[in-house]
């Protein structure tokens, strides 16, 4: 499994439930559901930019996708996956213009464009993505992404942890899906991976 | 046997799995993790604040606390302080402190933040290649390896923690010893609520 649980569980019971759960899905579940999951993934989205800006995946046709959702808000451990991201654009230097690089946010209550826009300072052509929590779950949905806000702990509302996965998600110049690579894969591989996708260009595009 | 009873548990179990997000991989552990057996440790380019190299291999014959961070990563800024706190103390007993930046503006980001926080022993390390999340094996931040004097990884602790206190004291007192830590030694993690 890719996915990162984005959170300190304080008892040790529901993480062991978990961890049986995971090795649950990978030894029953996955191997099956992979294949007929990944070929219902649709890219398509109707989300704000850290700009303000109302953006359809439409917007940045033309270019590979690399995307991946995450929000900034985490308590106790980050995922260094805009890291790697931002390593695989170095790697790609000038192919970088031909890639949109998207960070959607699964918590924009507290993911706002003005602060996803500061947050994503430290990741120069990294996009954030937010919008009404109906337009997220619907991105989430089509990407076959899950997360869950968690409930705060203590007395403060806002601290809450929102589980969720981080892979990376490649799409074609159109939007259509093209792969899904784990949150650590190394930025080299995920470089090539894209150089593969550059390089069949049909005349005229 | 095992695996029937997981297939079995897997069948019972199926309406729990559709409600829930991806779940944690062993990958998304934390706490204190003890290897059974030291690990050699990668070697990265790190740099000081004159961009000169001050990596690992600078600190040959001493136990290193390495601390991996970046200035977008909330946690890792909020257990800054006490690791500032703690250095002196790990200086007296020869345990190097390492506080190893990940950010992309390096050393910038790095002066920033250590200002911002008042910041007073700790130095500034950066990760000039940005390969060390990817050659230390740290899918998630803050992480903080135990290295033993001869360079080998003995354990890490991943996600915040109260570095500055008693638990946190008797874990490193192993490191500075050579011996073996133990799972009681954990230091409490920190959690993060809102935006500091």
């Amino acid at each position: 499994m890719s996915g990162i649980k984005e959170r300190h569980k304080d008892k040790e019971s529901t993480d062991m439930r978990r961890l049986l759960l995971t090795l649950l899905i990978c030894m029953a579940v996955v191997p099956a559901a992979k294949a007929s999951e990944e070929a219902r993934v649709s890219g398509r989205f109707l989300l704000t930019d850290m700009n303000g800006r109302t953006v359809t995946d439409e917007m940045y046709r033309g270019r590979i996708r690399l995307v991946t959702f995450g929000y900034t808000f985490c308590p106790d451990i980050c995922p260094t996956v805009l890291n790697t991201l931002s390593v695989v654009l170095d790697h790609l230097g000038a192919d970088r213009t031909k890639v949109a690089t998207l960070f959607i946010s699964v918590d924009p209550e507290r993911d706002t464009p003005a602060h996803l826009k500061e947050y994503l300072n430290a990741f120069p052509d990294i996009t954030g993505l937010s919008g009404t929590p109906e337009q997220v779950a619907a991105a989430a949905r089509n990407f076959k992404v899950r997360y869950e806000r968690q409930k705060p702990e203590g007395d403060d509302s806002r601290a809450y942890a929102v589980d969720h996965s981080a892979s990376i998600y490649i799409m074609d110049r159109e939007g259509n899906f093209l792969a899904k690579m784990p949150h650590m894969s190394a930025p080299d591989r995920v470089a090539d991976r894209v150089r593969s996708y550059l390089a069949p260009v049909k005349a005229g595009e | 046997m095992k695996r029937r009873a997981f297939i079995l548990a897997s069948l019972s179990l199926g309406g729990a799995l559709a409600a829930r997000p991806a779940l944690a991989a062993p990958r998304g552990q934390r706490g204190l993790v003890i290897h059974d057996q030291p690990r050699p440790v990668a070697a990265i380019d790190i740099r000081d604040a004159e961009s000169r190299p001050a990596g690992l291999d600078t600190l040959k014959g001493k136990p290193v606390l390495l601390n991996l961070w970046a200035s977008w990563c909330m946690p890792c800024v909020a257990e800054l302080p006490a690791l500032d706190r703690l250095k002196p103390a790990l200086d007296a007993q020869g345990v190097a402190l390492v506080a190893l930046s990940l950010d992309r503006s390096g050393k910038v980001a790095v002066a920033n933040t250590f200002a911002r926080l008042g910041i007073k022993n700790l130095d500034i390390r950066t990760d000039e290649n940005r390969v060390a999340a990817e050659k230390l094996d740290a899918p998630a931040l803050p992480v903080t390896l135990l290295i033993d004097a001869q360079g080998r990884e003995v354990a890490r602790f991943i996600g915040a923690a109260e570095w500055d206190g008693v638990p946190a004291a008797r874990l490193l007192d192993t490191l500075a010893a050579g011996t073996r830590p133990t799972p009681d030694m954990a230091p409490p993690p920190v959690r993060m609520g809102t935006a500091p």
